[in-house]
């Protein structure tokens, strides 16, 4: 009954949102720069159109996703040698944290010349998805209980034993979370690296299409780029429900 | 992420250079000063915190360290790569050229995230007192939530005109939803017995409010604006580059059209340290929050 209500509130919001954005460019409220919603969906009849919006979102789904699944890794791996070695962890968090804080438009040209065009968004998204997946890993291996952790150390567990058999496992929900967040970090990484010169991509889409006022093509491609990543978050947190069930 | 493995390696080496000035300083200023024990118990404390930053920031020296030795071995020319001392000696001796634009860059960040917690806390409150709202506003925290903001400031830009306007949208826009989904279950997470209290006592939902709920929810918001702090920053940085409003951010596009690499790294830099602070500042206004309202 009450999922019910809910269900129909989320469906009935969801209209309401598109409504809105379709109103208020029926109405001009913004002007010129905020169409209807159905207009910037019949750009898509034109097929030339269609074809370069095919090919920035490839671009950039690629990009996102090299970087999700490198950052994902590196992450982890630099996770698991903090919870090995104990003394390196605070170090670890720092280096984490500065990383993070390192202005996206400094990295940009650093990075143009050490991986080129090409390979800049799939960086930066990496780094964008890494900072959120360490941030979960390193939380989810020290959400064990004590309890757990006291009977492990009576058994004389080795360090890796522990970390295998329960601190992995333990932090399984949490670490999913954090992808779930590292997804649309990792679109927005790519998008933002594909402003400094990259030759293709919705990031380059975006931006040529607002200096040249074509209205409906930067909108097509700013929802393109939140269609990516609200699936991917979506998928994710789909996830998370299943984990959670198995691993509490 | 080659950076952090290479500083995983070289750490130890890097890291252990600075204890041994300080060390060695001890004995010599001890023999200067006659008061001895207030002067050792000064510089065991000394030893102490240095220490203990170091084993805290040994990662962030080591990444210096291996830009410095990087530019040194690639043999890479100043414009492509300058070196670390190039870039702090331009940040130390002209802090006058990043004085102005560093001030800009923090107004717009601070009026963003003033903006957002109004708006988070306002909108939170609205969710609370009506169902009805809570339900239709789900997907539109989903989507707020996923959406990468950041990457819609040229069509932000766009609506609501570019210049200021737009940098401020977006840093509102970052500082939002933090705020109002930590406002949110704030809201919810004063104890079961508590609310009975009141609910006994025949409290009206004003009163429950003012004296119950809010103070439950001002470390939740913290921790919203803990998480925002930074970030409010760095998009108010690339908001500036991409737009060219006064800022960090157009002091960086400028550096790097002119050909100044040691401003433009200068500027990377001075947004870094910035942006670290603003997140160590915005973790002690939640641990004092945290005390006070628990």
């Amino acid at each position: 009954m009450n999922r019910a209500r809910t269900t129909v509130l989320t469906v009935a919001g969801t209209l309401l949102l598109l409504a809105a954005m379709e109103g208020v460019g029926r109405l001009g409220v913004l002007g010129e720069s905020w169409p209807p919603l159905t207009q910037v969906v019949a750009a898509l009849d034109d097929p030339i159109t269609r074809d370069l919006l095919g090919r920035a979102l490839a671009a950039t789904a690629t990009a996102a996703g090299t970087g999700f699944v490198a950052g994902t890794l590196v992450a982890l791996v630099v996770a698991v040698v903090g919870a090995l070695l104990p003394p390196l962890q605070p170090g670890l968090d720092r280096l984490a944290a500065v990383v993070n804080a390192v202005p996206l438009i400094a990295l940009g040209p650093l990075l143009i010349t050490t991986v080129g065009r090409e390979g800049t968004p799939a960086v930066i998204a990496a780094l964008a998805a890494g900072f959120a997946v360490f941030v979960a890993a390193t939380s989810g291996l020290g959400a064990a209980g004590a309890a757990h952790r006291d009977v492990f150390r009576a058994l004389g567990s080795s360090r890796r034993a522990t970390l295998l058999r329960l601190q992995l496992p333990a932090a399984v929900p949490l670490l999913i979370d954090g992808l779930a967040l590292a997804a649309p970090a990792a679109v927005l990484g790519a998008v933002v690296g594909e402003w400094f010169g990259a030759p293709r991509g919705l990031g380059v889409l975006l931006v040529s299409s607002m200096q040249n006022f074509q209205t409906d093509l930067m909108w097509a491609a700013a929802l393109s780029a939140a269609v990516i990543s609200l699936t991917a978050y979506a998928a994710l947190a789909g996830l998370r429900v299943a984990a959670a069930r198995r691993f509490v | 992420m080659s950076r952090s493995e290479s500083a995983v390696v070289e750490g130890p080496s890097a890291g252990q250079h600075p204890v041994g000035p300080g060390d060695g300083t001890a004995p010599r200023a001890d023999a200067e000063d006659g008061g001895k024990q207030p002067r050792r118990a000064l510089l065991h404390t000394l030893s102490r915190t240095l220490s203990r930053l170091l084993s805290r920031y040994w990662t962030v020296l080591a990444l210096v360290a291996a830009w410095a030795v990087w530019v040194r071995t690639r043999q890479l020319n100043q414009i492509v790569a300058p070196t670390p001392a190039a870039v702090f000696g331009d940040v130390l001796g002209h802090p006058g050229a990043y004085l102005p634009d560093l001030g800009w860059t923090l107004l717009n960040a601070a009026v963003g995230l003033a903006l957002g917690l109004v708006l988070g806390v306002t909108g939170a409150l609205l969710v609370w007192a009506s169902p009805l709202l809570s339900g239709l506003m789900t997907p539109m925290a989903l989507i707020m939530r996923s959406v990468p903001v950041v990457a819609m400031i040229p069509v932000i830009a766009r609506v609501v005109g570019f210049g200021i306007t737009a940098v401020l949208t977006v840093t509102t826009v970052v500082s939002f939803f933090p705020v109002f989904v930590m406002a949110g279950s704030g809201l919810r997470a004063a104890p079961a017995a508590t609310r009975d209290v009141f609910t006994v006592l025949a409290a009206t939902r004003l009163t429950r409010l003012r004296l119950l709920l809010l103070p439950h929810a001002v470390p939740a918001v913290l921790v919203g604006l803990r998480l925002t702090a930074s970030t409010a920053v760095l998009s108010a940085m690339l908001a500036e580059y991409l737009l060219g409003t006064h800022g960090l951010g157009l002091l960086f596009a400028r550096s790097v059209t002119f050909m100044d690499p040691a401003r433009a790294w200068g500027t990377a830099l001075v947004a870094t340290v910035v942006s670290v602070l603003c997140f160590v500042g915005a973790r002690a206004a939640e641990r004092l929050g945290s005390a006070r309202f628990s």
